[in-house]
């Protein structure tokens, strides 16, 4: 089955999803308005702290915004195409439901992951971007169109993190049945995503900067940015987003081969 | 009274036994907030590194506000009671309070006491765990006075956090799904009730406002008596303030309660 099969697939899911949002626009709207409320949220604090302090970890208040809005935009593309998908793959293994996406005519992770697509996250993605913009215009930077593309690329590879981490959380409910809630965990770890890599010291420096991609994730792409294009740096983005994809797509296997449906 | 005392002393201990049964879960969700500890740590500690005070406190006494708020989640603050109730409605577990002697939500109360009696108990595990790395921030003036005033404080959050809860799980009556207004509100309730920061750090007329809206009482004005963010006057007002809003919560949630019963519909048996 090629890409053109995949495409198919994807767009014919796509456009369920949007047929289905436009049949329920209140809902639509509310949780349009949910995701903009604590994107809004996380902006006043920026707000408050820098009323007091001129600088965190030698970020100023704009170079800060200009890390949220990265953060926000990537989390927004994340949720938005695959955060619905992904949520319910541990309760669909405890109930059985999975069976239907084996049946499906494609590869099982790519079907579990593209069935649904939110619009409302896409929409706020604007509103991260939007930050961006506003951010990178106060600090009067003007990046040429080698760098805008090397961040698109860096925010790519942002997605393809978040949506492994988040595979290798589901993933776990092959193995532990008792796993409900586990997907909770994806917002733990990526809310150190906001805070800048200066101002990690000791063993949360080894953990949320080294071990995990919590923190590079959005700080790489906002100080291409902020400072310009740098090989090192987007080498370790581009790296950690493929090893992580392949550590999600074997352990996601390895889980898959265990799967043994539910009775009943 | 006293009938009516033993009638709701038999849920609470229900209800204890039913929360006991999730205590890992409580544990977890423990261990899993310590992270957003971990956020509060490394950004405010970033951003005191040149300042010795923000907003008239220093590095340790903001910190240990957010130690605080951490232990009053656990103690009196909503975790999932919305959903709870919601549930019961769409299910029809409602039903069988129609016909007995119970008041629904002094039932409801009676659970949400004993499940913050486990939370509250098992707050000691993940704070055990992180005491190593937290203890030298810790700082609090023993100021009696102050203790003896959070009491009641403490008390009126809860009632204040359990109202609010109650009263979005009634939205149910009317709505199919209200998952999509419980996460705006904990959004709202988040920001004003001093969980992002302390509220005094934002600018004075935002934070006068904020003095007159529930959320405020929620978490930030029980923590903020007994860290001493805020001095006498503001803690005896606030208390007025907040016994209004525990009032008018209440009378909020059993008039939903009313007006909601006349939409619903038991069917089957």
């Amino acid at each position: 089955m090629g890409l053109r099969h995949y495409a198919r697939l994807w767009l014919a899911s796509a456009r369920y999803a949007i047929i289905r949002t436009m049949m329920f626009r209140f809902d639509f709207f509310l949780w349009s308005l949910v995701e903009f409320t604590w994107m809004m949220v996380n902006l006043l604090l920026v707000q408050v702290i820098y009323d007091h302090t001129s600088d965190i970890a030698g970020w100023t208040k704009y170079e800060m915004l200009l890390l949220v809005g990265t953060s926000m935009t990537i989390q927004r593309l994340f949720t938005g195409f695959f955060w619905s998908n992904l949520f319910e793959v541990g309760r669909n293994v405890r109930s059985g439901h999975f069976d239907f996406f084996l049946a499906q005519p494609g590869n099982p992770l790519f079907m579990i992951s593209t069935r649904k697509l939110d619009p409302d996250g896409l929409i706020n993605s604007l509103v991260g971007i939007a930050v961006v913009v506003y951010s990178a215009n106060k600090l009067g930077l003007h990046p040429g169109a080698f760098d805008l593309a090397v961040y698109g690329m860096l925010i790519a590879c942002g997605v393809i993190l978040h949506y492994s981490t988040m595979v290798l959380i589901i993933a776990l409910s092959f193995w532990i049945t008792s796993s409900q809630g586990i997907e909770g965990s994806y917002f733990v770890i990526y809310q150190f995503s906001r805070l800048p890599r200066e101002a990690f010291k000791g063993i949360s420096k080894v953990l949320f900067v080294y071990l995990l991609p919590a923190v590079v994730v959005s700080n790489i792409p906002a100080n291409v940015l902020r400072h310009g294009f740098s090989l090192p740096q987007f080498g370790w983005m581009v790296a950690i987003a493929l090893a992580w994809f392949t550590v999600a797509l074997l352990v996601f296997q390895s889980g898959l081969r265990r799967y043994s449906s539910a009775s009943s | 009274m006293f009938a009516t005392l033993t009638k709701y002393r038999h849920v609470f201990l229900v209800g204890l036994q039913g929360n006991l049964v999730y205590r890992w879960n409580f544990a977890i969700r423990g261990v899993f907030s310590l992270f957003s500890l971990a956020v509060v740590f490394i950004l405010w500690g970033a951003a005191y590194k040149d300042l010795d005070q923000i907003g008239g406190f220093n590095v340790n006494q903001t910190l240990t506000y957010f130690v605080l708020l951490f232990v009053l989640q656990f103690l009196v603050g909503a975790f999932n009671e919305d959903y709870q109730i919601s549930e019961e409605i769409r299910n029809g577990l409602i039903n069988q309070f129609l016909l007995k002697p119970v008041n629904y939500y002094a039932y409801r109360f009676s659970i949400f006491v004993a499940a913050r009696t486990v939370s509250g108990a098992l707050v000691i595990l993940p704070l055990l765990l992180a005491m190593p790395v937290i203890h030298e921030n810790l700082t609090l003036t023993m100021d009696f006075n102050r203790f003896a005033l959070a009491v009641p404080a403490v008390a009126m959050a809860a009632l204040i956090q359990f109202s609010i809860a109650y009263c979005f799980g009634m939205l149910t009556f009317w709505f199919l799904d209200i998952q999509g207004f419980i996460i705006l509100s904990f959004a709202i309730e988040t920001l004003l009730g001093g969980q992002m920061f302390p509220l005094d750090l934002m600018p004075a007329a935002v934070f006068k406002v904020a003095q007159y809206l529930p959320f405020y009482y929620q978490m930030y004005f029980p923590a903020a008596i007994i860290t001493g963010r805020i001095d006498a006057t503001l803690i005896a007002r606030g208390l007025v303030l907040q016994f209004f809003w525990v009032l008018t919560l209440y009378g909020l949630a059993q008039l939903l309660w009313r007006r909601g019963l006349r939409h619903h519909t038991a069917v089957g048996g």
